[in-house]
């Protein structure tokens, strides 16, 4: 599987979705769990399979200003395209 | 303080129409009259959400006999647990798998016998392999995960590479592709299951090729079999560590198996929490941590990462459950692994498949081969 196009709208796969508590969120997937903090959590609930990948990364882009932008997209792409590889998200 | 346990195995029911060889469940099998309730269920499953658990794993026997099935997995899921069916498929067509759905199901996993349908019916004692094909399509249809369970052993290793290609084209999400365990039934037919060294090699190098080819499409998960490891398994993820597992009189074990070893007692949920037997009970204290270990553990570095492996199959073996588990190499009753390794050996030959026109004849046919698991009163 290739990384994400812009136009992509990643989504958590079949069978996966949020779990424990507000303060201990977790994604709840066959035989495990993750638990998601910080940007990981951000990026991840924003995968809601109506934004595209690149408004996504616009929105994180925006929020942490002071980073470098395209080491944002570098970082979420990799991100996105481990947890396709585990079964986790689609694109 | 003891970690909250990550997940429940409910065994709600020991019935099955399936008769698998291999079976995990222990030859004692809980009968109908003794089994949980609805509402007792649903109290574990609220006991076991407040308990920090994150997963329910539905199993039995065949989840699918309990007419309340529905209900549980609601419930299951409203107590916050993500709900995990493990069945044969036997029992289920669209309308009752569209009700578990919508009743909350996340993830079902169906087993295959085979690719082949005449093996696959004669492992199991029963003729499921073609449902199984026309309920998996059915699946598809459905917002739920799914995964292939395929186990193998010394009658089918040998087509290893056939039998994935044709779980691929079911198109599942995930396949667990799990070596027979000895335990319950598969230990009493173990010299028909066990693989030979040959086909344990070939096999590991089929299962690396196909999560190359499938990565990002498929996602396989496969587990070695102990017998052939230099190093035991960290069975259940360690004694009292992980799971609770609930048999289907509300027994509440550490494990699949743990019936077997004597002297123990364990508690049931009809009497006692979830919450106390998992921190205060003496049966899951037992083997909890390192107290217990004896050497070679106590002072091996590897202690912290297989717990001295398997405490049932250290009984079941060496008929102590407090030594070592002879998997490992390491183990002074290593030699017992040693000698069923070898007897795999020596004689080449898996059986032929033998179709039956009914199961009394089957279970006469191949009786000097195998028992099959037969139904609880």
């Amino acid at each position: 599987m290739a990384a994400p196009l812009d136009s992509s709208q990643p989504r958590l796969a079949a069978g996966c979705r949020w779990g424990g508590s507000d303060v201990d969120r977790v994604i709840l997937f066959p035989e495990g769990a993750i638990k998601l903090q910080g940007t990981g959590r951000q990026v991840l609930e924003r995968c809601d399979g109506q934004r595209t990948f690149g408004e996504i990364i616009t929105e994180l882009q925006k929020q942490f200003g002071d980073a470098d932008p395209d080491k944002i997209r570098a970082d979420i792409t990799m991100f996105l395209e481990q947890l396709q590889r585990k079964r986790i998200v689609d694109y | 303080m003891t970690p909250n346990p990550l997940a429940l195995i409910a065994e709600v029911t020991h019935r099955c129409p399936l008769h698998c060889v291999y079976c995990s469940n222990p030859l004692q099998l809980a009968g109908t009259e003794s089994e949980l309730s609805t509402e007792q269920w649903t109290s574990v499953f609220q006991q076991s959400g407040k308990l920090g658990m994150l997963h329910a794993h539905f199993t039995g026997g065949e989840p699918l006999a309990r007419q309340d099935l529905t209900e549980l997995i609601a419930a299951a899921r409203a107590a916050g647990l993500y709900t995990n069916l493990i069945t044969s498929g036997i029992g289920l067509g669209e309308q009752r798998l569209a009700a578990l759905v919508a009743a909350g199901l996340d993830h079902i996993q169906i087993s295959f016998q085979d690719s082949r349908e005449g093996p696959a019916n004669w492992i199991a004692g029963a003729k499921a392999h073609a449902h199984k094909i026309e309920l998996s399509r059915v699946i598809r249809r459905h917002k739920v995960a799914f995964t292939v369970n395929l186990v193998v052993h010394r009658q089918n290793l040998d087509h290893l590479e056939e039998m994935i290609a044709f779980i691929e084209q079911l198109n599942p999400d995930r396949v667990e592709i799990a070596h027979t365990q000895y335990y319950g039934w598969a230990l009493a037919n173990r010299a028909a299951l066990m693989p030979t060294r040959a086909q344990i090699e070939a096999a590991v190098k089929i299962v690396a090729a196909a999560e190359k080819r499938l990565a990002g499409r498929v996602r396989i998960d496969s587990v070695v079999p102990d017998y052939y490891a230099k190093y035991p398994k960290a069975c259940m993820g360690g004694w009292g560590r992980r799971l609770m597992l609930i048999n289907p009189a509300g027994k509440v074990l550490p494990c699949h198996a743990a019936e077997v070893i004597p002297g123990m007692t364990f508690e049931n949920v009809r009497e006692k929490t979830l919450e106390w037997i998992w921190r205060e009970s003496a049966s899951f204290c037992r083997f909890r941590g390192e107290d217990w270990m004896p050497e070679p553990c106590r002072s091996c570095d590897r202690r912290a990462e297989d717990f001295g492996g398997c405490r049932c199959q250290a009984f079941l073996l060496a008929a102590d459950a407090t030594v070592t588990d002879p998997a490992c190499s390491l183990a002074p009753t290593h030699g017992i692994v040693e000698a069923a390794v070898r007897e795999a050996n020596s004689d080449m030959g898996a059986a032929q498949a033998r179709p039956a026109t009914s199961f009394v004849q089957l279970q006469q046919e191949t009786a000097e081969l195998w028992d099959y698991r037969i139904n609880p009163e």
